[in-house]
């Protein structure tokens, strides 16, 4: 008797892929980057750089934070609207407290607070009361949209000096975003080590199988919420600091384009499997190919078109290569 | 006193029992056979022990002591580990991780334990060193494992919980001969740590080599349970099958070999594909073949390949004397092939649409129709669901509104609005209530007797035995055994699907 279903060995262009998953996410990266050296030689500047970064920090957090949960192949629609709460509640707070650095660190504790919160409400109602998870985080984001404006009803208080001249200020030579992204890096790199990191993307692989593993399949599917939420907090900060003022829609655009970055970067919607690199990836693809957009001239009227066509193109070719990889 | 005690033991889905009345009782160091015919009801009684199933009714104890177990959790921590039949592996986590999924070493409670993992690992893999093959390693995807190696991590992850009771429900059905081998040494030495084994196999020669005591389930309840020193394969075999060793109930319609006409419909060749092997045989005008043999042997496999809904490797088909070449369903229809599976989700209905569009399509397709015309095809559609004595209110019906017998009505009379040459029914009468089931088998009888080859694979064994009037048995994707005329009995069917493929 021999096995009557058998598999060939994996090549092993297949292992390099499956180890780095984010290879063709990275290929396009350095592309756009070329791509937008010879369009507008500057934006290769460190400045032009610092900016990108600036811009599109907030973007990657929120993409690394959907990460976690499209592991456990949920998905979380409402990160935008938690963007946006954080957004309105930290500017708010911080008016009211003055503006002192007291009040911004405890504005950032508060905001943290907030954004944990949210993912912990949509974490229940999709893994505890076993509500569908894109029309529950949907229904979610309008909930969190609405306490937005509650807080906040109209657009532009401004954020205090200190919030935003820190955000675009330079420490040692360096801009502070720089930092940021290090830290961001270092919490990344700590987390994907985690016990709850390997759980999720078990609960991702085969929810019933995990259970019948013995996990507490409901609790950690709340846990890649959560820390949903708490990453949305953090993107939240980034808009702040860079746009230096309270929005209560900020943040309902960003959602969807955090879920393209997700994708983007190789990490699969059916769960189980992909890598937080490539969402940043991701994230920063998405923010290249705005720029190019508009680096190449493209007529305004156009750029939304423009700019759709090239992330489907960019989406496209990923696929493409993983799936020739994956043969 | 016994370390593990089910008595009384019942689950009912819906209008499924499942299981009426298991009753098990399991001693330290023993290794307990569990053995019964497909759904008799040994996995939903290993699944209520492991806590993935909740019983409606009846106890469980452990050393004497009742118990409630809530879940996987709390079964695993009352010291019950078990190996799922289906598997419970992560396709994307390696080896390692798998092994160790359910009690991952952590070092400050957040991270996981890298170093400590493997080194846990490590002492199960090395277990299996010898069988399982080279390109076997503990950082290895599990995904791009083979069936058998899969199978083995499997068994290591059951092993791992270290439970004082260990479950396995059919471990070994993909396993080569070595490989069970060693499997067995371990179960040796397991029960001589006075662990106390469950082991569901369908393997006699294996039940009899490696198990103390054998208890035999049937129709959901425990028939009995005897010492294997002391009894011999025939005698299970006999308490399986019970005092229902003939023909059943008689036939609805008692099969007639003088109204086949012998010129054959179809003829299969040395067909292979995913999950069966080197197929012969042939379907004359007339007859009813029958597919037997445990669940999962490549029954279905064939059928649907057959059917070019799954690729096949080799082999050769003709129809009504012809070498067809197909490899997509719709030049299945096309050449006269009819398919009915008992997946209806899946593979038959058109969820959420009228009973008229569940019909038309195959019509549609045989005779390159491009216009929908309600009146005319009301006047085909109507009596292939009347022959079926479908009970429906109106043709504009969501086809959800039926009961499951009368939807999987509605997917046969798909079928008989043009005539197929060969019907190949895989499982049809799943989830169907038992007078929508003795219809659909006059009719399928019926549709033989107009001169249909019709191909049947059932899960229930009486509903083979009443209606096909030949039946190969399935055994590891192979056929082991032709029943023909008198020779098909249920003794006669368990103990060739029981053999030990050769």
């Amino acid at each position: 008797m021999t096995a009557v279903a058998a598999t060939r060995p994996p090549g092993r262009l297949k292992r390099v892929f499956e180890r780095y998953p984010f290879l063709p996410a990275f290929c396009i990266f350095i592309v756009l980057l070329a791509l937008n050296g010879v369009f507008s030689p500057a934006s290769l500047s460190a400045r032009g750089l610092t900016g990108l970064l600036s811009t599109y920090l907030a973007l990657m957090l929120l993409a690394i934070g959907q990460t976690f949960v499209v592991y456990a192949s949920d998905i979380d629609f409402s990160n935008g609207a938690i963007l946006s709460l954080v957004n309105v509640v930290i500017i708010v707070f911080m008016e009211q407290m003055g503006g002192s650095g007291l009040s911004v660190t405890a504005a950032l504790a508060v905001g943290i607070g907030v954004g944990l919160a949210c993912g912990l409400v949509n974490g229940i109602v999709v893994a505890a009361l076993r509500l569908q998870a894109v029309v529950a985080t949907f229904a979610t984001s309008i909930f969190f949209t609405g306490l937005a404006l509650y807080v906040l009803p109209v657009a532009g208080t401004p954020a205090p000096r200190l919030f935003w001249r820190t955000y675009g200020g330079r420490f040692f030579e360096v801009p502070f975003v720089v930092f940021a992204a290090l830290g961001i890096a270092l919490i990344v790199y700590l987390l994907v080590r985690t016990r709850l990191v390997t759980r999720l993307l078990a609960v991702g692989d085969d929810a019933q199988a995990a259970y019948q593993s013995g996990l507490p399949v409901t609790l950690i599917r709340i846990g890649g919420y959560a820390l949903s939420g708490v990453f949305a907090a953090l993107a939240a900060f980034c808009v702040t600091g860079d746009t230096a003022s309270g929005d209560p829609l900020v943040g309902a655009k960003m959602t969807l384009f955090g879920v393209a970055a997700v994708v983007l970067g190789g990490t699969a919607l059916s769960g189980g499997f992909g890598t937080v690199v490539g969402s940043a990836l991701g994230a920063f693809i998405i923010g290249l190919i705005n720029a190019l957009v508009y680096f190449v001239g493209t007529p305004s009227q156009w750029q939304n078109l423009v700019q759709g066509l090239v992330i489907l193109i960019a989406l496209m070719l990923g696929i493409m290569v993983s799936r020739r990889a994956r043969a | 006193m016994s370390k593990l005690e089910l008595s009384g033991v019942s689950k009912t889905y819906g209008a499924t029992v499942a299981l009426r009345r298991g009753d098990l009782s399991v001693e330290a160091g023993e290794v307990h056979v569990l053995v019964g015919s497909n759904g008799s009801g040994k996995s939903t009684l290993c699944k209520i022990v492991a806590g993935s199933v909740k019983p409606d009714g009846g106890r469980v104890a452990i050393d004497g002591e009742p118990v409630a177990i809530g879940g996987p959790k709390a079964s695993k921590a009352k010291g019950i580990g078990i190996f799922y039949q289906e598997l419970s592996l992560a396709a994307h986590r390696t080896v390692e991780e798998n092994i160790c999924l359910a009690d991952m070493p952590v070092t400050a409670g957040l991270f996981v334990d890298r170093k400590a993992l493997s080194k846990r690992a490590e002492k199960y893999i090395a277990l299996f060193e010898t069988v399982s093959g080279d390109d076997f390693a503990a950082e290895t995807v599990v995904g791009n494992l083979r069936a058998d190696q899969r199978q083995l991590v499997e068994i290591m992850k059951t092993l791992a919980t270290e439970a004082p009771i260990l479950i396995f429900d059919e471990p070994t059905s993909a396993l080569d001969r070595a490989q069970a081998e060693r499997f067995f040494e371990i179960l040796g030495d397991l029960k001589a740590e006075g662990r106390s084994i469950i082991f569901i196999s369908h393997r006699m020669d294996e039940i009899f080599a490696v198990g103390d005591r054998v208890t035999v389930m049937r129709d959901g309840e425990t028939v009995g349970t005897r010492i294997l020193a002391e009894t011999e394969p025939t005698a299970v075999i006999q308490l399986m099958v019970g005092s229902k060793d003939d023909l059943a109930e008689a036939a609805v319609n008692p099969p007639d070999a003088a109204e086949r006409s012998g010129t054959p419909v179809l003829e299969v060749s040395g067909f292979s594909g995913p999950g069966f092997r080197d197929i012969s045989f042939s379907v004359a005008a007339g007859e009813i073949l029958g597919f037997g043999g445990l669940h999962g042997q490549g029954q279905s496999a064939v059928l649907r390949s057959l059917f070019g809904a799954e690729p096949y490797g080799g082999g050769r088909i003709s129809l009504e004397g012809t070498p067809v070449h197909y490899s997509n369903p719709r030049d299945a229809i096309l050449l006269g092939m009819a398919y009915v599976s008992g997946d209806r989700g899946r593979d038959g209905i058109v969820n959420g649409r009228p009973i008229f569009e569940n019909v038309v399509p195959v019509h549609f397709l045989r005779n390159g129709l491009k216009i929908v015309q309600p009146k005319v095809l009301k006047k085909r559609v109507d009596p292939a669901l009347d022959a079926l004595r479908t009970k429906y209110a109106s043709l504009w019906q969501a086809i959800n509104s039926l009961s499951g017998g009368n939807q999987q009505k509605v997917v046969i009379a798909r079928w008989l609005v043009d005539q197929p040459t060969v019907l190949l029914l895989d499982d049809p009468t799943k989830g169907v209530d038992l007078s929508a089931k003795s219809d659909l088998f006059a009719l399928i009888r019926e549709l033989a007797r107009e001169g249909m080859g019709i191909v049947l694979y059932s899960s229930e064994d009486a509903e083979l035995l009443n209606n096909a009037d030949r039946i190969l048995v399935f055994n590891q994707g192979r056929v082991t055994r032709e029943l023909t005329g008198a020779d098909r009995t249920r003794f006669n069917l368990y103990h060739a699907a029981y053999e030990a493929a050769s």
